[in-house]
Protein backbone atom coordinates (compact mmCIF):
# COMPACT_ATOMS: atom_id res chain seq x y z
CA UNK A 1 0.00 0.00 0.00
CA UNK A 2 2.77 2.42 1.06
CA UNK A 3 4.77 1.60 -1.73
CA UNK A 4 1.76 2.11 -4.04
CA UNK A 5 1.48 5.69 -2.28
CA UNK A 6 4.90 6.31 -3.37
CA UNK A 7 4.14 5.31 -6.28
CA UNK A 8 1.45 7.85 -7.06
CA UNK A 9 3.85 10.36 -5.46
CA UNK A 10 6.40 9.98 -7.77
CA UNK A 11 3.47 10.30 -10.66
CA UNK A 12 1.90 13.54 -9.24
CA UNK A 13 4.78 15.36 -8.14
CA UNK A 14 6.87 16.75 -11.66
CA UNK A 15 2.47 18.33 -12.28
CA UNK A 16 2.77 19.91 -8.87
CA UNK A 17 5.67 22.18 -9.45
CA UNK A 18 3.90 22.85 -13.07
CA UNK A 19 0.98 24.63 -10.94
CA UNK A 20 3.16 27.24 -9.35
CA UNK A 21 1.31 30.70 -9.49
CA UNK A 22 3.87 32.56 -11.19
CA UNK A 23 3.83 31.50 -14.96
CA UNK A 24 5.80 33.99 -15.91
CA UNK A 25 8.77 32.64 -14.75
CA UNK A 26 8.56 30.13 -17.00
CA UNK A 27 10.13 31.98 -19.91
CA UNK A 28 11.84 34.11 -17.86
CA UNK A 29 15.04 32.79 -19.09
CA UNK A 30 14.37 33.37 -22.17
CA UNK A 31 18.18 35.00 -23.99
CA UNK A 32 17.36 38.57 -25.21
CA UNK A 33 19.32 40.05 -27.70
CA UNK A 34 17.42 43.46 -27.48
CA UNK A 35 20.51 46.27 -27.74
CA UNK A 36 22.09 47.62 -24.60
CA UNK A 37 19.58 50.17 -23.31
CA UNK A 38 20.43 53.71 -23.01
CA UNK A 39 21.19 55.19 -19.87
CA UNK A 40 18.34 58.38 -19.67
CA UNK A 41 18.63 61.46 -17.55
CA UNK A 42 21.50 62.00 -16.32
CA UNK A 43 20.92 65.48 -15.48
CA UNK A 44 18.06 67.29 -15.81
CA UNK A 45 18.82 70.14 -18.02
CA UNK A 46 21.70 71.29 -20.72
CA UNK A 47 23.15 73.41 -17.65
CA UNK A 48 24.46 72.75 -14.01
CA UNK A 49 25.59 75.52 -12.52
CA UNK A 50 28.02 77.87 -14.53
CA UNK A 51 28.74 74.37 -16.68
CA UNK A 52 26.89 72.30 -19.80
CA UNK A 53 26.44 69.09 -19.22
CA UNK A 54 25.67 66.10 -21.84
CA UNK A 55 21.77 66.41 -21.86
CA UNK A 56 21.27 68.01 -25.20
CA UNK A 57 17.43 69.50 -26.62
CA UNK A 58 15.47 66.73 -27.92
CA UNK A 59 14.72 66.20 -31.58
CA UNK A 60 12.47 69.20 -32.80
CA UNK A 61 12.10 70.64 -29.28
CA UNK A 62 13.17 74.60 -28.70
CA UNK A 63 14.90 75.35 -25.50
CA UNK A 64 14.39 78.62 -24.30
CA UNK A 65 16.78 79.56 -21.22
CA UNK A 66 17.01 82.92 -19.02
CA UNK A 67 19.80 82.49 -17.24
CA UNK A 68 20.40 85.64 -15.03
CA UNK A 69 23.38 86.78 -12.19
CA UNK A 70 22.70 89.29 -9.53
CA UNK A 71 24.89 91.31 -7.73
CA UNK A 72 27.71 90.40 -5.75
CA UNK A 73 25.75 89.12 -2.43
CA UNK A 74 28.87 90.98 -0.10
CA UNK A 75 32.16 92.50 -0.73
CA UNK A 76 34.23 92.23 2.16
CA UNK A 77 37.16 94.19 1.01
CA UNK A 78 34.70 96.97 0.80
CA UNK A 79 35.64 99.52 3.72
CA UNK A 80 31.67 99.96 4.19
CA UNK A 81 30.81 96.33 3.51
CA UNK A 82 27.81 95.64 5.46
CA UNK A 83 26.19 99.24 4.65
CA UNK A 84 27.21 99.29 0.91
CA UNK A 85 25.31 95.41 0.81
CA UNK A 86 22.44 96.89 2.43
CA UNK A 87 22.37 100.05 -0.13
CA UNK A 88 21.99 97.12 -3.21
CA UNK A 89 19.71 94.75 -1.40
CA UNK A 90 22.41 92.40 -1.22
CA UNK A 91 23.23 92.88 -4.78
CA UNK A 92 19.42 91.73 -6.05
CA UNK A 93 19.99 95.67 -7.20
CA UNK A 94 22.58 94.58 -9.42
CA UNK A 95 22.63 92.53 -13.01
CA UNK A 96 26.02 91.44 -13.29
CA UNK A 97 25.26 88.81 -16.33
CA UNK A 98 21.78 88.17 -18.34
CA UNK A 99 22.07 85.57 -20.41
CA UNK A 100 18.64 84.62 -23.26
CA UNK A 101 19.46 81.57 -25.34
CA UNK A 102 17.76 79.27 -27.83
CA UNK A 103 18.90 75.71 -28.27
CA UNK A 104 16.96 73.41 -30.57
CA UNK A 105 17.46 69.91 -30.99
CA UNK A 106 18.43 68.43 -34.61
CA UNK A 107 18.33 64.99 -33.48
CA UNK A 108 18.18 63.75 -29.79
CA UNK A 109 22.06 64.10 -30.35
CA UNK A 110 23.28 67.23 -32.00
CA UNK A 111 21.96 70.95 -30.24
CA UNK A 112 22.35 74.21 -31.90
CA UNK A 113 21.88 77.13 -29.90
CA UNK A 114 22.38 80.67 -30.22
CA UNK A 115 22.67 83.76 -27.61
CA UNK A 116 22.98 87.06 -26.19
CA UNK A 117 24.55 87.27 -22.89
CA UNK A 118 25.19 91.10 -21.28
CA UNK A 119 28.36 90.64 -19.98
CA UNK A 120 31.13 92.23 -22.57
CA UNK A 121 27.89 92.61 -24.99
CA UNK A 122 28.66 88.49 -26.37
CA UNK A 123 26.31 87.22 -28.91
CA UNK A 124 27.20 83.55 -28.94
CA UNK A 125 26.37 81.00 -31.28
CA UNK A 126 27.04 76.99 -29.71
CA UNK A 127 26.83 73.37 -30.64
CA UNK A 128 26.78 70.23 -28.68
CA UNK A 129 27.05 66.57 -30.08
CA UNK A 130 26.68 63.73 -27.77
CA UNK A 131 28.40 61.50 -29.71
CA UNK A 132 28.56 58.54 -26.80
CA UNK A 133 25.66 57.49 -25.25
CA UNK A 134 26.15 55.71 -21.45
CA UNK A 135 24.34 52.09 -21.60
CA UNK A 136 23.38 50.58 -18.49
CA UNK A 137 24.73 47.03 -19.15
CA UNK A 138 28.37 49.74 -19.03
CA UNK A 139 29.66 48.10 -22.30
CA UNK A 140 29.51 52.34 -23.32
CA UNK A 141 30.43 53.52 -19.24
CA UNK A 142 30.13 57.18 -20.16
CA UNK A 143 28.73 59.61 -21.94
CA UNK A 144 30.33 61.50 -23.88
CA UNK A 145 29.70 64.94 -26.08
CA UNK A 146 31.62 67.80 -27.53
CA UNK A 147 30.99 71.47 -27.49
CA UNK A 148 31.57 74.36 -28.96
CA UNK A 149 30.55 78.06 -28.34
CA UNK A 150 32.06 80.96 -30.37
CA UNK A 151 31.52 84.02 -28.71
CA UNK A 152 30.92 87.73 -30.72
CA UNK A 153 31.19 90.87 -28.87
CA UNK A 154 29.31 94.09 -30.69
CA UNK A 155 30.88 96.60 -28.05
CA UNK A 156 31.65 99.63 -29.62
CA UNK A 157 35.28 100.05 -30.76
CA UNK A 158 36.10 102.59 -27.92
CA UNK A 159 35.37 99.93 -25.30
CA UNK A 160 36.49 96.68 -26.91
CA UNK A 161 40.25 98.35 -27.34
CA UNK A 162 40.11 100.65 -24.13
CA UNK A 163 43.30 100.85 -22.04
CA UNK A 164 45.50 99.52 -24.79
CA UNK A 165 47.54 100.92 -27.81
CA UNK A 166 44.97 100.40 -30.24
CA UNK A 167 45.77 98.08 -32.45
CA UNK A 168 44.64 98.14 -36.35
CA UNK A 169 40.61 97.23 -35.65
CA UNK A 170 39.68 94.12 -37.06
CA UNK A 171 36.52 92.29 -36.36
CA UNK A 172 38.46 89.26 -35.61
CA UNK A 173 39.31 90.70 -32.62
CA UNK A 174 35.47 90.26 -31.23
CA UNK A 175 35.68 86.93 -31.26
CA UNK A 176 36.20 84.22 -28.33
CA UNK A 177 36.12 80.54 -28.02
CA UNK A 178 35.37 77.32 -25.90
CA UNK A 179 35.43 74.19 -26.44
CA UNK A 180 34.63 71.61 -24.19
CA UNK A 181 35.06 67.87 -23.98
CA UNK A 182 31.92 66.73 -21.04
CA UNK A 183 32.45 63.55 -19.83
CA UNK A 184 29.39 62.03 -17.83
CA UNK A 185 28.57 59.28 -15.84
CA UNK A 186 24.94 58.53 -14.06
CA UNK A 187 26.26 56.33 -11.92
CA UNK A 188 22.45 55.32 -9.87
CA UNK A 189 19.21 57.05 -9.88
CA UNK A 190 20.09 60.00 -7.96
CA UNK A 191 24.18 60.50 -8.19
CA UNK A 192 25.91 62.15 -11.54
CA UNK A 193 29.18 63.64 -12.03
CA UNK A 194 30.73 64.82 -14.90
CA UNK A 195 34.19 66.24 -15.78
CA UNK A 196 34.94 68.70 -18.34
CA UNK A 197 38.48 69.28 -19.96
CA UNK A 198 38.01 72.97 -21.74
CA UNK A 199 39.68 74.91 -23.53
CA UNK A 200 39.32 78.60 -24.45
CA UNK A 201 40.50 80.81 -27.02
CA UNK A 202 40.51 84.42 -27.17
CA UNK A 203 41.54 86.28 -30.87
CA UNK A 204 42.39 89.54 -28.64
CA UNK A 205 43.32 90.55 -25.01
CA UNK A 206 44.71 93.16 -23.37
CA UNK A 207 48.49 93.20 -22.40
CA UNK A 208 48.36 92.18 -18.53
CA UNK A 209 51.17 91.32 -16.01
CA UNK A 210 50.83 89.39 -12.90
CA UNK A 211 53.50 91.06 -11.03
CA UNK A 212 53.56 88.41 -8.12
CA UNK A 213 55.14 85.57 -10.90
CA UNK A 214 55.67 88.10 -14.07
CA UNK A 215 53.70 85.81 -16.43
CA UNK A 216 51.26 87.90 -19.26
CA UNK A 217 48.05 86.85 -20.36
CA UNK A 218 47.64 84.23 -22.74
CA UNK A 219 45.16 84.10 -25.33
CA UNK A 220 44.49 80.44 -24.90
CA UNK A 221 43.58 79.21 -21.45
CA UNK A 222 43.11 75.35 -20.14
CA UNK A 223 40.64 74.25 -17.78
CA UNK A 224 39.23 71.29 -15.75
CA UNK A 225 35.83 71.64 -14.57
CA UNK A 226 33.90 68.70 -12.66
CA UNK A 227 30.16 69.29 -11.86
CA UNK A 228 27.75 66.88 -10.53
CA UNK A 229 24.15 66.10 -9.35
CA UNK A 230 22.50 64.50 -6.37
CA UNK A 231 18.72 63.81 -7.04
CA UNK A 232 16.87 64.22 -3.38
CA UNK A 233 13.39 63.48 -4.63
CA UNK A 234 11.93 63.06 -8.41
CA UNK A 235 11.61 66.31 -8.76
CA UNK A 236 14.28 68.32 -6.63
CA UNK A 237 18.23 68.04 -6.57
CA UNK A 238 21.69 70.05 -5.62
CA UNK A 239 24.12 70.79 -8.12
CA UNK A 240 27.66 72.10 -8.39
CA UNK A 241 30.53 72.91 -10.37
CA UNK A 242 33.82 74.04 -9.99
CA UNK A 243 36.61 75.04 -12.66
CA UNK A 244 40.48 74.64 -12.18
CA UNK A 245 42.13 77.36 -14.53
CA UNK A 246 45.44 75.84 -15.67
CA UNK A 247 46.91 79.63 -15.76
CA UNK A 248 49.78 81.12 -14.12
CA UNK A 249 48.57 84.17 -15.12
CA UNK A 250 45.74 84.17 -12.84
CA UNK A 251 47.65 82.16 -9.92
CA UNK A 252 48.51 84.31 -7.46
CA UNK A 253 47.64 87.28 -8.86
CA UNK A 254 47.61 90.53 -7.17
CA UNK A 255 44.75 91.78 -9.06
CA UNK A 256 42.36 88.74 -7.84
CA UNK A 257 41.24 85.99 -10.11
CA UNK A 258 39.90 82.86 -8.92
CA UNK A 259 38.48 79.41 -10.23
CA UNK A 260 34.71 79.48 -10.16
CA UNK A 261 32.65 77.41 -7.89
CA UNK A 262 29.04 77.18 -8.28
CA UNK A 263 26.02 75.48 -5.75
CA UNK A 264 22.41 75.53 -6.41
CA UNK A 265 19.55 74.01 -6.21
CA UNK A 266 17.32 72.46 -8.96
CA UNK A 267 13.50 71.95 -9.40
CA UNK A 268 11.70 70.38 -12.15
CA UNK A 269 7.98 70.89 -12.85
CA UNK A 270 7.62 69.30 -16.22
CA UNK A 271 8.59 71.43 -18.87
CA UNK A 272 10.43 73.77 -17.18
CA UNK A 273 13.31 73.29 -14.75
CA UNK A 274 14.16 75.86 -12.78
CA UNK A 275 17.63 76.50 -10.83
CA UNK A 276 18.67 78.56 -8.02
CA UNK A 277 22.19 79.03 -7.45
CA UNK A 278 25.21 80.96 -5.71
CA UNK A 279 28.67 81.15 -8.26
CA UNK A 280 31.44 83.49 -7.74
CA UNK A 281 31.38 83.72 -11.05
CA UNK A 282 30.66 86.79 -12.95
CA UNK A 283 29.45 86.01 -16.28
CA UNK A 284 27.91 82.92 -17.93
CA UNK A 285 28.97 82.27 -21.24
CA UNK A 286 32.28 79.93 -20.89
CA UNK A 287 34.91 81.73 -22.30
CA UNK A 288 33.88 84.89 -20.69
CA UNK A 289 33.15 82.87 -17.01
CA UNK A 290 36.84 81.43 -16.83
CA UNK A 291 38.72 84.08 -17.99
CA UNK A 292 37.48 87.06 -15.76
CA UNK A 293 36.44 85.63 -12.29
CA UNK A 294 37.66 87.83 -10.12
CA UNK A 295 35.47 87.62 -7.19
CA UNK A 296 35.68 85.35 -4.46
CA UNK A 297 33.29 83.19 -2.13
CA UNK A 298 35.75 83.58 1.08
CA UNK A 299 35.02 87.41 0.77
CA UNK A 300 31.56 87.18 0.37
CA UNK A 301 31.50 87.92 -3.34
CA UNK A 302 28.89 85.74 -4.68
CA UNK A 303 26.28 86.20 -6.65
CA UNK A 304 22.58 84.83 -6.50
CA UNK A 305 21.82 83.47 -9.61
CA UNK A 306 18.59 81.52 -11.44
CA UNK A 307 18.77 79.00 -14.36
CA UNK A 308 14.92 79.08 -15.96
CA UNK A 309 14.64 76.51 -18.63
CA UNK A 310 11.77 76.10 -20.90
CA UNK A 311 10.88 73.44 -23.21
CA UNK A 312 8.66 73.92 -26.80
CA UNK A 313 8.02 71.04 -29.05
CA UNK A 314 7.49 72.57 -32.49
CA UNK B 1 -8.67 -3.48 -8.92
CA UNK B 2 -5.93 -0.99 -8.05
CA UNK B 3 -3.91 -1.66 -10.80
CA UNK B 4 -6.27 -1.08 -13.21
CA UNK B 5 -6.94 2.16 -11.44
CA UNK B 6 -3.53 3.30 -11.38
CA UNK B 7 -3.65 2.47 -15.03
CA UNK B 8 -6.38 4.52 -15.59
CA UNK B 9 -4.83 7.89 -13.35
CA UNK B 10 -1.90 7.68 -15.24
CA UNK B 11 -3.56 7.29 -18.78
CA UNK B 12 -5.74 10.55 -17.58
CA UNK B 13 -2.32 12.28 -16.62
CA UNK B 14 -0.51 11.72 -19.07
CA UNK B 15 -3.72 12.97 -21.34
CA UNK B 16 -3.53 15.88 -19.05
CA UNK B 17 -0.18 16.35 -19.66
CA UNK B 18 -0.65 16.66 -23.47
CA UNK B 19 -3.42 18.63 -23.14
CA UNK B 20 -2.11 20.92 -19.99
CA UNK B 21 -0.88 23.90 -22.72
CA UNK B 22 0.59 26.49 -21.60
CA UNK B 23 1.16 29.09 -24.09
CA UNK B 24 3.25 32.68 -24.57
CA UNK B 25 3.58 35.48 -26.52
CA UNK B 26 4.89 35.32 -29.75
CA UNK B 27 7.70 37.90 -29.69
CA UNK B 28 7.29 40.98 -31.41
CA UNK B 29 3.31 39.78 -31.74
CA UNK B 30 1.88 41.59 -28.54
CA UNK B 31 1.51 45.30 -27.58
CA UNK B 32 0.10 47.11 -24.45
CA UNK B 33 -0.71 50.51 -25.05
CA UNK B 34 -2.12 53.47 -23.64
CA UNK B 35 -3.68 56.43 -24.24
CA UNK B 36 -4.59 59.67 -22.04
CA UNK B 37 -6.77 62.45 -24.02
CA UNK B 38 -7.19 65.85 -22.17
CA UNK B 39 -7.78 69.54 -22.76
CA UNK B 40 -4.08 70.27 -23.65
CA UNK B 41 -2.27 67.00 -24.86
CA UNK B 42 -2.72 63.66 -26.46
CA UNK B 43 -0.03 60.94 -24.94
CA UNK B 44 0.07 57.81 -26.62
CA UNK B 45 2.88 55.40 -26.00
CA UNK B 46 3.19 51.57 -27.33
CA UNK B 47 5.15 48.94 -25.54
CA UNK B 48 6.17 45.75 -27.41
CA UNK B 49 8.73 44.39 -24.91
CA UNK B 50 5.35 42.55 -23.22
CA UNK B 51 5.90 38.59 -22.03
CA UNK B 52 2.58 36.60 -21.76
CA UNK B 53 1.79 33.04 -20.28
CA UNK B 54 -1.97 31.74 -20.54
CA UNK B 55 -2.38 28.06 -18.96
CA UNK B 56 -5.20 26.54 -20.68
CA UNK B 57 -6.12 23.87 -17.67
CA UNK B 58 -6.64 26.74 -15.00
CA UNK B 59 -7.34 29.87 -17.43
CA UNK B 60 -4.91 31.58 -15.57
CA UNK B 61 -3.21 34.32 -17.62
CA UNK B 62 0.08 36.46 -16.58
CA UNK B 63 1.44 39.69 -18.13
CA UNK B 64 4.75 41.16 -17.24
CA UNK B 65 5.25 44.50 -18.92
CA UNK B 66 8.57 46.42 -18.72
CA UNK B 67 8.15 49.83 -17.89
CA UNK B 68 10.78 51.38 -19.74
CA UNK B 69 9.86 49.63 -23.18
CA UNK B 70 7.00 52.36 -23.36
CA UNK B 71 8.01 54.37 -26.55
CA UNK B 72 6.45 57.59 -26.46
CA UNK B 73 6.22 59.91 -29.69
CA UNK B 74 8.08 62.53 -28.06
CA UNK B 75 11.71 61.45 -26.32
CA UNK B 76 11.17 64.56 -23.78
CA UNK B 77 7.82 62.65 -22.33
CA UNK B 78 9.61 58.90 -22.70
CA UNK B 79 11.69 60.66 -19.99
CA UNK B 80 9.49 62.21 -17.73
CA UNK B 81 7.17 59.19 -18.07
CA UNK B 82 10.07 57.26 -16.24
CA UNK B 83 11.73 59.73 -14.37
CA UNK B 84 8.54 61.47 -13.00
CA UNK B 85 5.65 59.27 -13.15
CA UNK B 86 6.11 55.75 -13.05
CA UNK B 87 9.56 55.50 -11.54
CA UNK B 88 10.92 52.72 -13.62
CA UNK B 89 14.14 52.40 -12.13
CA UNK B 90 12.45 51.73 -8.70
CA UNK B 91 9.25 49.82 -10.36
CA UNK B 92 11.33 48.52 -13.41
CA UNK B 93 8.11 45.87 -13.81
CA UNK B 94 4.02 46.05 -14.22
CA UNK B 95 2.72 42.54 -13.63
CA UNK B 96 -0.80 41.40 -14.24
CA UNK B 97 -2.25 37.74 -12.78
CA UNK B 98 -5.39 36.86 -13.78
CA UNK B 99 -7.76 34.25 -14.26
CA UNK B 100 -10.41 34.19 -17.02
CA UNK B 101 -13.74 33.51 -16.02
CA UNK B 102 -15.42 31.56 -18.57
CA UNK B 103 -14.82 28.03 -19.72
CA UNK B 104 -13.58 28.03 -22.91
CA UNK B 105 -12.90 25.03 -25.25
CA UNK B 106 -9.32 25.30 -26.37
CA UNK B 107 -9.42 22.76 -28.47
CA UNK B 108 -12.12 24.17 -30.93
CA UNK B 109 -11.60 27.64 -33.10
CA UNK B 110 -13.59 30.68 -32.73
CA UNK B 111 -14.08 34.09 -30.99
CA UNK B 112 -15.15 34.25 -27.04
CA UNK B 113 -16.04 36.91 -25.35
CA UNK B 114 -13.92 37.11 -22.19
CA UNK B 115 -13.97 38.69 -18.43
CA UNK B 116 -10.52 38.60 -17.11
CA UNK B 117 -10.08 39.42 -12.97
CA UNK B 118 -7.35 39.69 -11.61
CA UNK B 119 -4.71 41.41 -9.91
CA UNK B 120 -2.65 44.97 -11.39
CA UNK B 121 0.96 45.68 -9.79
CA UNK B 122 1.75 48.96 -11.25
CA UNK B 123 4.24 51.80 -9.78
CA UNK B 124 4.70 49.51 -6.50
CA UNK B 125 0.88 49.51 -5.91
CA UNK B 126 -1.48 46.03 -6.56
CA UNK B 127 -5.21 46.43 -7.23
CA UNK B 128 -8.04 44.11 -8.20
CA UNK B 129 -9.00 44.74 -11.76
CA UNK B 130 -11.68 42.96 -13.90
CA UNK B 131 -11.56 43.61 -17.79
CA UNK B 132 -13.52 42.43 -20.49
CA UNK B 133 -12.16 41.30 -23.94
CA UNK B 134 -12.06 38.90 -26.84
CA UNK B 135 -10.09 35.59 -26.97
CA UNK B 136 -9.89 33.63 -30.12
CA UNK B 137 -8.46 30.87 -31.13
CA UNK B 138 -7.18 29.92 -34.48
CA UNK B 139 -5.44 27.14 -35.40
CA UNK B 140 -2.40 26.87 -32.91
CA UNK B 141 -2.68 29.92 -32.15
CA UNK B 142 -5.06 32.23 -29.31
CA UNK B 143 -5.58 36.29 -29.82
CA UNK B 144 -5.96 38.02 -26.62
CA UNK B 145 -7.09 41.57 -27.30
CA UNK B 146 -8.77 43.85 -24.17
CA UNK B 147 -9.22 47.16 -23.87
CA UNK B 148 -9.56 49.05 -19.40
CA UNK B 149 -9.25 51.89 -17.87
CA UNK B 150 -6.84 52.73 -15.35
CA UNK B 151 -7.16 55.35 -12.73
CA UNK B 152 -3.84 57.09 -12.52
CA UNK B 153 -4.68 58.47 -8.99
CA UNK B 154 -4.85 54.30 -7.74
CA UNK B 155 -1.42 53.63 -8.42
CA UNK B 156 0.32 57.08 -6.17
CA UNK B 157 1.33 58.40 -9.89
CA UNK B 158 0.81 62.11 -9.10
CA UNK B 159 0.47 64.18 -11.52
CA UNK B 160 1.60 67.58 -10.68
CA UNK B 161 -1.08 70.18 -10.36
CA UNK B 162 0.26 72.47 -13.01
CA UNK B 163 -0.17 69.55 -15.37
CA UNK B 164 -3.36 68.48 -14.24
CA UNK B 165 -4.57 70.04 -17.63
CA UNK B 166 -2.05 67.83 -19.85
CA UNK B 167 -2.21 64.09 -18.31
CA UNK B 168 -5.91 62.72 -17.88
CA UNK B 169 -7.33 60.77 -14.73
CA UNK B 170 -8.45 58.10 -16.63
CA UNK B 171 -5.98 56.46 -18.97
CA UNK B 172 -7.30 54.18 -21.83
CA UNK B 173 -5.09 50.87 -21.63
CA UNK B 174 -5.09 48.52 -24.90
CA UNK B 175 -3.93 44.79 -24.75
CA UNK B 176 -3.00 42.63 -27.55
CA UNK B 177 -1.69 39.69 -27.56
CA UNK B 178 -0.58 36.49 -29.98
CA UNK B 179 0.39 33.55 -28.07
CA UNK B 180 1.28 29.97 -29.45
CA UNK B 181 2.15 26.94 -27.27
CA UNK B 182 5.27 25.92 -25.95
CA UNK B 183 6.63 23.32 -24.18
CA UNK B 184 7.84 24.29 -20.60
CA UNK B 185 11.86 23.39 -20.59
Amino acid sequence: MIRRLLYYLAIFLPFSVLAQDDLLTLVKEEPKNDPPRSVYATFKTTKIVNSQTIETVKKRNLDFRVTHRFGNLYNSTSANALNEAAHNAFGLDNATDIRLSFDYGITDKLTIGIGRSKYREMNDASVKWRFLTQRENNTIPVSVCIYGNMGYTSMSTNNLYAGTVRPKTNEAHRIQYASQLLIARKFNSWFSLQIMPTYIHRNFIKQQLNTNNGKEDMNDLFSLGIGGRIKLSKRFAVVADYFYNFSQFQHNNPSGYYNPLGVGIEIETGGHVFHINYTNGAAILESSLLTSTQDSWTKGQIKLGFNISRWFTL
Amino acid sequence: MIRLMTTVLCAIIFMMSAQAQFYKGKADASSISFFSKSPLEDIDAVNKKVTVVLRTTTNDIQFAVPMIGFKFQKSLMEEHFNENYVESSKFPTSTFKGKITETIDYSKDGEYKVTVKGTLELHGVTKDIEASGTLTIKGAEIMVSSAFKIKVADYNIKVPSLYVQNIAEIVDVKVNATLEPFAKK
